[in-house]
């Protein structure tokens, strides 16, 4: 599995492999050799097969922001679990499971009503302590299964969203 | 290390008829492990893509690292039972390497009868993780199985190395704190479902993985409750209900990152310190090999040939190079590992039973893995070796062959008959790998000769009831006897039957003992000390 970045919202699947005391890329059916020598203040020299180029680097956290040749780019990695993550065929992701038996303190959601992600759905109380059930994602309410008041078992069903078709 | 000097003649006539006869078995051996590799019936393929799921090879790829050796082993199991019908006994399974680690992988195959699992399937799982409990490699299962094939249940579950033992292996594994990831790609169903249970770590797909002791089917059958395959034992139940699962994912590429991010955080091996130099390439091309190995097993060839185009340089330290010619003993280096080499140059007498054992327990004591290169006939027969006792001396090199700690690999180069097989480290006696030349011959003894034998007695059975038979009808009575025998002795039938860890086109040996060296060494090695010998 590749390392994937993605630079001016193309996405690019690379791989440095070592090769003896150096590095191979592999890019596409593609391989070359590289290596890249710092210097001080974030600039380095860069080379591909032999050709050197000029670079200069600064990184902040995920995104790498590059200077090479004369022109700027912004290089973002995407760790592979996070990239593949997102698209499955189970349709208990839609439905808001109680994590614990309690009661219902407040319900702010109408069916048919859209939600942004991280908005709260409904307030639980259990154990002396409140609970805010929030969207997981964004999408429209399909069903509220409790009232205010209402008293539920461990992992009674809350709130389902409508299924959406999710793109990878 | 001084190097070979080639007596071969790589423009005589001999070596080019050799060399064609060989390219021809390489180029055969390629052609079925491409076939057992990538040809499914339609409505497999059709089924799996039905299904989302990738074939299993794909599976792989995208775990490996790329652009690493993947070193498959067994590839051609079962390819003379069943018809032929279940490539690869439906598993893959090789060493390779996952976020910078060596790991050795079991997959199921379910584009084979549905990932079920024949006794031959039991057999090379149970053989990888034996590989793994010897050479301490953590080990990533691709599960994706219907259960044992129930029509041959009998052959593949109660026995002491039978299905049992896949499970049992795993306990050991664990034990002895080698890791386990498994990935649930498909069913685990009945004792599959262990395989993720008894993992440290593992993932399940949704929606396609599933993991229960009975499915929907046998449920509905031994109680009555009806049941979804999801609500039984999907990701959602085994992740965050029962806790049978860790990891849930959303899809097989997903599955396969979060694998990849679990191997990632393992500790890394502390590896045997080897005696190991930079390696460099044979000095003789490897690929004359294929003009040294004669067209006739019963030809005579020097195993020197085959070291110099085989190991670093083609630079060999003979040892004992005037006494127990038979057997050539030496060090050398493979992809810079050091190594102790072992090669039969003709029939074992007393003389060279004695140096073979002397020289293995000298390996030992200097804590040097040993390579045995075999093409063996066996130990010398007659009075005379009788009396300078040929038997105690072959009955030393298996005491020292078994009471060995260090690492030992066997490559069958040519033939491997009767007690030589047993002397020279054949699979009974635990080399960590062995693997065989697709040429060559394994059985107690030469096909010939057991021909001869037993069409000899069938003769004298007839004559005693008063048959006479013509010289056409003892041919015919021979003929069917030779030619199962060369049947059942051929490499294709050895690891058909898991008796080796795969056939090597011979150009790839150095390759595969450079992975499997390195493999090895991921063990602990214990001190030398052995059994009684007998003087």
């Amino acid at each position: 599995m590749r390392h994937s970045f993605t630079i001016a919202d193309r996405d690019h699947a690379v791989w440095l492999a070592r090769a003896g005391a150096a590095y191979r890329l592999h890019v596409g059916g593609r391989s070359m050799s590289v290596s890249l020598e710092p210097a001080a203040d974030g600039a380095g020299v860069l080379q591909f097969d032999g050709a050197r180029h000029d670079v200069v680097m600064a990184r902040d956290g995920d995104v790498t922001h590059l200077h090479i040749d004369g022109e700027a780019f912004a290089v973002r990695y995407t760790d592979p679990v996070r990239r593949h993550a997102g698209s499955s065929a189970d349709a208990a992701e839609d439905v808001a499971l109680a994590p614990m038996p309690g009661t219902v303190v407040a319900v702010n959601v109408q069916p048919g009503e859209r939600v942004a992600a991280g908005q709260t759905l409904v307030v639980i109380e259990s154990m002396k302590l409140e609970t805010s059930i929030k969207a997981w994602r964004e999408g429209s309410v399909a069903a509220v299964h409790v009232a205010k008041g209402d008293p539920f078992e461990r992992s009674a069903p809350l709130v389902t969203l409508a299924p959406e078709a999710r793109a990878r | 290390m001084r190097r070979i000097e080639s007596r071969l003649n790589t423009r005589s006539e001999e070596f080019c008829s050799r060399a064609q006869h060989n390219r021809r078995l390489a180029a055969d051996l390629k052609e079925l492990q491409r076939r057992t590799r990538d040809e499914r019936p339609q409505r497999d393929v059709d089924r799996l893509r039905r299904q989302s799921k990738k074939p299993v090879r794909e599976r792989i790829a995208l775990l490996l690292d790329p652009g690493t050796p993947f070193l498959e082993l067994s590839t051609l199991a079962a390819n003379m039972a069943y018809d032929g019908e279940v490539p690869g006994a439906g598993i893959v399974s090789g060493i390779g390497i996952v976020s910078g680690r060596e790991v050795i992988i079991h997959a199921d195959d379910a584009s084979v009868k549905g990932g079920a699992w024949y006794p031959l399937s039991v057999k090379k799982i149970v053989r990888t993780l034996d590989i793994a409990i010897e050479n301490r490699l953590p080990v990533v299962h691709l599960c994706d199985s219907a259960g044992g094939f129930l029509p041959a249940q009998a052959d593949l579950f109660a026995d002491r190395y039978l299905a049992g033992r896949i499970f049992r292996n795993q306990a050991i594994l664990s034990k002895l704190g080698v890791p386990q990831v498994a990935i649930v790609l498909g069913h685990c169903t009945a004792g599959g479902a262990y395989v993720p249970a008894l993992s440290e770590y593992s993932v399940i797909v949704k929606g396609t993985g599933a993991i229960f002791l009975g499915g929907p089917p046998l449920v509905k059958a031994a109680t009555g409750e009806e049941v979804t395959v999801d609500d039984l034992g999907g990701a959602r139940v085994h992740t965050s209900i029962s806790g049978t699962a860790d990891y849930p994912a959303d899809n097989e590429d997903h599955a396969i990152a979060i694998a990849r991010e679990i191997v990632g955080q393992l500790r890394q091996a502390e590896k045997w310190p080897l005696d190991w130099a930079t390696p460099e390439a044979p000095y003789y091309d490897p690929n004359e090999l294929y003009g040294v190995i004669p067209t006739d097993i019963k030809q005579q060839f020097d195993m020197r040939e085959v070291i110099a185009r085989t190991v670093d340089g083609s630079r060999f330290h003979e040892y004992q190079p005037a006494y127990g010619a038979t057997l050539i003993c030496g060090f050398a280096r493979v992809w810079g590992y050091k190594v102790g080499i072992l090669a039969n140059n003709g029939v074992i007498f007393n003389d060279s039973a004695l140096k073979g054992a002397h020289f293995m327990q000298l390996c030992d004591q200097t804590r040097v893995p040993m390579l045995f290169l075999q093409n063996i006939t066996g130990y010398m027969v007659g009075r005379e070796y009788e009396h300078r006792g040929i038997t105690k001396d072959g009955a030393k090199m298996i005491m020292a062959v078994s009471g060995a700690e260090v690492p030992k690999i066997t490559v069958i180069c040519n033939g491997s008959f009767g007690a030589g097989n047993y002397g020279m480290s054949g699979r009974a006696f635990d080399p960590r790998f062995l693997f065989m030349w697709p040429q060559s011959q394994i059985s107690v003894m030469g096909g010939e000769q057991a021909a001869n034998v037993l069409a000899d007695i069938k003769v004298r059975q007839l004559a005693r009831s008063g048959q006479t038979l013509s010289a056409a009808e003892i041919v015919g009575i021979r003929e069917p006897i030779q030619e199962e025998y060369r049947r059942l002795s051929s490499a294709y039938y050895s690891t058909s039957q898991l008796w080796d860890d795969g056939i090597l086109d011979p150009v790839d040996t150095r390759n595969a003992l450079g992975m499997a060296i390195s493999a090895t060494l991921n063990a602990p090695i214990g001190q030398p000390h052995y059994g009684v010998f007998r003087m």
